[in-house]
């Protein structure tokens, strides 16, 4: 393996990481934030606006979606549409597992059958390239 | 009513991503990420008009997704929202050219049925 190949790989590998644990983490840190703000009222909107705005767990769960979001458009410059989507279908895998383990939720055996699914369909698609020769254009 | 809801929350979720990806495939291969390259990057996202409509498409799915819950319970909304994997991957042929193999379609369909048992 060329030296070329193996960083494309390596930086394959580190941005599907990235886009998954952003994701995941953002997700669980934005609803996390938004369980421990007050209910919402119209007449109280400029309060509502104010906590929403200085509570640590929705600015951590924003800064995160926005590392996600940069994460993924870049990812396409060098990766198919679907490519990256199956691949990063993974944070519902880590997602569930972590509310397994941190928030102490059951899994069914439905939702078990759900990873394993997911897990199967990465697996599939990560035997392929990343970016399939297009027909028509050699390779 | 929850049919018309899923139908935007679906079509706009696809075309963000089909805009975005087609926008940023426009930029060529990202290979370096130093912070003044990937200020460059920021820079070309917010900039490009077919990015910017794709992000838009993609906050247009999002609301409507919250206008979804608010109609039907979460165990049909997100299940419901996983058909997208497929879309995506058909439309993605023929907007964006993409090859699919049939170890990508594969892949689609177990992440979508994945997806829709273990939102269920």
């Amino acid at each position: 393996m060329t030296d070329a190949v193996g960083r494309k790989k390596l930086r394959n590998r580190i941005f599907i990481t990235l886009i998954v644990i952003s994701n995941t983490l953002g997700n669980l840190s934005l609803g996390r934030g938004m369980k421990t703000m007050p209910g919402f009222r119209p007449d109280m909107l400029p309060t509502y606006i104010v906590e929403f705005a200085t509570n640590p767990w929705i600015a951590a769960g924003i800064a995160l979606l926005i590392v996600w979001m940069v994460a993924q458009l870049s990812m396409f410059t060098f990766a198919d549409l679907t490519y990256v989507l199956p691949m990063t279908a993974g944070a519902y895998v880590l997602t569930a597992v972590l509310s397994r383990f941190f928030l102490g939720e059951q899994i069914s055996p439905e939702r078990w059958a759900g990873i394993a699914l997911i897990s199967v369909g990465v697996m599939l698609v990560s035997e392929s390239p990343p970016v399939e020769p297009r027909r028509g254009v050699s390779p | 009513v929850r049919w018309a809801w899923l139908a935007v929350c679906v079509l706009s979720g696809t075309g963000g991503d089909l805009m975005s990806a087609k926008g940023m495939a426009a930029h060529g291969e990202l290979e370096c990420f130093s912070p003044r390259r990937m200020a460059q990057v920021l820079r070309y996202i917010v900039t490009h008009p077919l990015i910017v409509a794709g992000i838009a498409s993609d906050a247009v799915s999002f609301l409507s997704l919250i206008a979804l819950l608010s109609v039907v319970d979460v165990s049909f909304a997100i299940p419901a929202t996983a058909v997208s994997y497929i879309l995506k991957t058909a439309l993605a042929r023929w907007y964006l050219g993409e090859c699919i193999s049939w170890r990508r379609w594969a892949g689609a369909a177990c992440v979508a049925v994945g997806v829709y048992l273990i939102s269920k």
